[in-house]
């Protein structure tokens, strides 16, 4: 689901770095500073009505990046207890603030000591992986990874998606399949080997930016 | 003529690499309790201690076989006698003397003082001779020397050699000793005691005809029973007088006996934690390879919980608080400041053999920055990682020769992007990045023993364990293939990505090795 606006809850590094990132995916960005009497300026009291008005709150993202964590924490119940479809994508440093800010009702939590850990150290025991993954993440080379969702009437509709060979036909590599239900199940698990694919099942593929493209069409993909 | 011919002989000894490498060997073998082989010599010598007590003691009621007398007497003895002398030669350099000595004569422009440098020598040498620890060696070996009975006590000299390899009653030795001043003032209080209370007791006993004690000998002898709470009861006073020194004696006998003993547990209290240390650096010097984290901050607690899986991990940490808190969540962990060179001497840490990656990761630019330095003005292979806290300060870690910086908030940024922006690819990157469910993505080296059974990609088989390819590495080009296509070859040191669940990489990693076995 594509929103058309950020709104970035806290001004501070992280502010920066979040902004820079995601500025390309939304029409408008807006940035609110914990602190009275600025522009942007917003008080844990708030009750939003001016940001109501401000902005149309269905079709918005809002990240709570406050470093003060029981500030963090609070904003994010406040802003859920006022709007309660609103995706709220909330900065955590560890694993206790990480559960707080779900039961505050953050949809998504990124807990920034956990990842930072996970990939120094990935970093250290698998170099290779690392420097692949980070190239498919972020661009810096024509692989890339991409998701993509099984069209009506799909000739590959019925069959199981560990018996198909992606890679030497398609040039593809499939490492996941994501459910109608959300779950997910990477390709050769034992239920993703027996499931069979239906339309509205999401690839989660591997592959040069040509081949995912061509892949798309033949497979119908909706989006 | 002599001169120089002494002189000679000691710039050749000094330079040449054989004399001076056996040197090195016996001294390591002797001294250096770091040193791999030395607990073999010490257990060989410890044994040979145990050996010649066993004899000793049969000795006594029963005869024993001249081969075991012989053995005892002669083969032991003189076995302690190469380790004497080995002891003797290795305490000190001859040849360095002479040479420091030429050297400062020529310098100040005098003629060389030989005798000045033989007076230091002697010195040296005869400050071995009369040190505790050599004296007892030497009495070790004298049972060789004289087969007088009496003198076969002095194979219990041996016992004490027992000093020289047993760590842990060198450390009782070491704690004891720094405690001395309050040690002899007990043994001055003690013996005033005994003084007094024996004086006192042979004036009031020795003239009475039924009382046991009749010489001063026995007053002193009952002194020392009674102060030491041990009271056998074979002399006991029988006048009042009597009675009331031993009244006296009992009561500072409580008091000296209690005081010895908060003595050794206060001692060993304030020492417990240097033992530890000390216990630890040892177990660090056998240490094979480990990661070495500077600075115990939140990151740094989740990134050793990780490592830990397959790695040693050792922690240092300045703020002791901090190292507690690392003890408790089971890591060895010192108190030692990363950012002194004084600290890795301490650790003797073998930076280039048994580290396998220095991470700074404490909350500090500052910090990070400053260990970065130490570590890099020493050791300039040693691969270093660091967190960065303020993005400004990323060229400071840079020069300060940090290998790979680590900036959290820009990690941040990234994910967020490729959470709003695929967030479905997003999961499953982060899934297999934390072992989701048991599936991974891993990489495989392509070793000498694999080449032999499969040449080309094709020939892996990672289907039949269900295991995805994601690509190859080409480790010659430095180039990522993905989705290689069947006919690529495989080459000495390239790797493989692969995702699959992580018992059947495991299994598919084995079964490339194996496969050359099965071959024959």
């Amino acid at each position: 689901m594509a929103f058309s606006n950020a709104l970035i809850f806290g001004v501070n590094e992280y502010t920066l770095e979040i902004e820079k990132n995601i500025s390309s995916h939304y029409k408008n960005v807006y940035i609110f500073e914990l602190a009275k009497d600025v522009e942007n300026g917003f008080d844990l009291s708030d009750n939003w009505d001016d940001l109501n008005k401000k902005v149309d709150i269905n079709d918005s993202v809002a990240f709570c990046i406050l470093e003060d964590m029981a500030e963090n924490i609070f904003l994010t119940i406040s802003l859920r207890d006022t709007f309660k479809d609103l995706v709220i994508v909330a900065l955590a440093q560890n694993k206790e603030s990480s559960d707080k800010l779900k039961l505050a009702g953050a949809s998504r939590v990124l807990p920034t000591t956990q990842t930072t850990a996970n990939v120094i150290v990935e970093m250290l025991e698998k170099p290779i992986v690392t420097e692949v993954l980070h190239n498919i993440l972020y661009e810096k080379s024509s692989l890339q990874i991409a998701q993509i969702k099984i069209g009506q009437n799909s000739s590959f509709a019925g069959m199981h998606p560990a018996d198909v060979e992606w890679s030497s036909t398609h040039g593809i590599i499939v490492i996941s399949i994501v459910h109608e239900d959300m779950s997910r199940d990477f390709i050769y698990s034992s239920k993703a080997k027996h499931h069979q694919i239906k339309s509205g099942d999401i690839f989660v593929v591997v592959g040069y930016e040509r081949d995912i493209k061509e892949f798309e069409k033949l497979i119908g993909a909706d989006e | 003529m002599i001169k120089r011919l002494i002189i000679d002989a000691a710039y050749y000894l000094d330079t040449t690499e054989s004399y001076q490498k056996n040197k090195r060997f016996f001294y390591n073998l002797l001294e250096n309790s770091n040193y791999r082989y030395k607990k073999y010599f010490d257990i060989f010598m410890m044994t040979l201690i145990l050996i010649s007590v066993v004899i000793l003691i049969r000795e006594v009621k029963s005869p024993v076989s001249e081969y075991l007398t012989f053995f005892s007497a002669y083969i032991i003895s003189i076995i302690f006698l190469i380790e004497y002398l080995f002891r003797f030669w290795i305490s000190s350099s001859v040849s360095r003397v002479i040479i420091e000595q030429h050297e400062h004569d020529i310098t100040i422009g005098n003629e060389f003082k030989l005798y000045k440098a033989l007076k230091k020598i002697a010195r040296q040498k005869l400050k071995y001779v009369f040190s505790i620890k050599a004296i007892i060696d030497l009495l070790a070996i004298l049972p060789f020397f004289h087969q007088l009975r009496l003198l076969r006590i002095f194979i219990l000299f041996r016992v004490f050699k027992l000093f020289r390899y047993a760590k842990s009653i060198e450390t009782f030795t070491s704690v004891i000793t720094s405690k001395k001043f309050e040690f002899i003032t007990l043994f001055v209080f003690a013996t005033i005691v005994i003084s007094v209370s024996s004086v006192l007791i042979y004036v009031m006993e020795a003239n009475n005809p039924d009382s046991p004690i009749d010489t001063l000998f026995e007053a002193v002898y009952w002194s020392i029973v009674t102060i030491s709470t041990v009271g056998f009861g074979d002399i006991t006073p029988v006048t009042e007088a009597g009675r009331i020194v031993a009244m006296f004696v009992i009561v500072a006998g409580i008091g000296v006996f209690s005081f010895t003993t908060s003595l050794i547990v206060t001692s060993f209290t304030e020492k417990l934690d240097e033992i530890k240390d000390t216990k630890a650096i040892d177990d660090i010097a056998k240490l094979r390879e480990f990661y070495l984290i500077c600075g115990y901050s939140n990151v740094a607690k989740e990134v050793a919980k990780a490592l830990r899986k397959n790695n040693n991990i050792i922690i240092i940490e300045e703020d002791a608080k901090k190292v507690e808190m690392a003890k408790k969540d089971g890591f060895i962990s010192l108190n030692y400041d990363p950012g002194s060179i004084e600290s890795y001497k301490k650790l003797r840490i073998d930076i280039d053999t048994q580290i396998k990656a220095i991470l700074c990761l404490s909350h500090s630019d500052v910090e990070n920055v400053y260990t970065a330095l130490t570590v890099r003005s020493f050791n300039k292979d040693v691969f270093i990682l660091s967190i960065l806290i303020e993005k400004t300060n990323r060229n400071k870690l840079s020069f300060a020769g940090v290998n790979e910086i680590f900036y959290e908030k820009e990690l941040v940024g990234i994910i967020a992007k490729e959470f709003v922006g695929q967030p479905v690819a997003f999961e499953a990157i982060h899934a297999l990045r934390t072992n989701y469910n048991g599936i991974d993505i891993n990489e495989i080296l392509i070793t000498q023993r694999i080449l032999k059974s499969y040449a080309t990609v094709g020939e892996l088989q990672n289907k039949k364990y269900r295991i995805i390819l994601l690509g190859l590495h080409k480790n010659k080009k430095r180039r990522f293939y993905f989705n290689p296509i069947d006919s690529t070859f495989l080459e000495l040191g390239d790797y493989i990505l692969v995702i699959g669940n992580a018992l059947f990489i495991e299994e598919f990693k084995q079964s490339l090795n194996k496969k050359v076995n099965d071959g024959f």
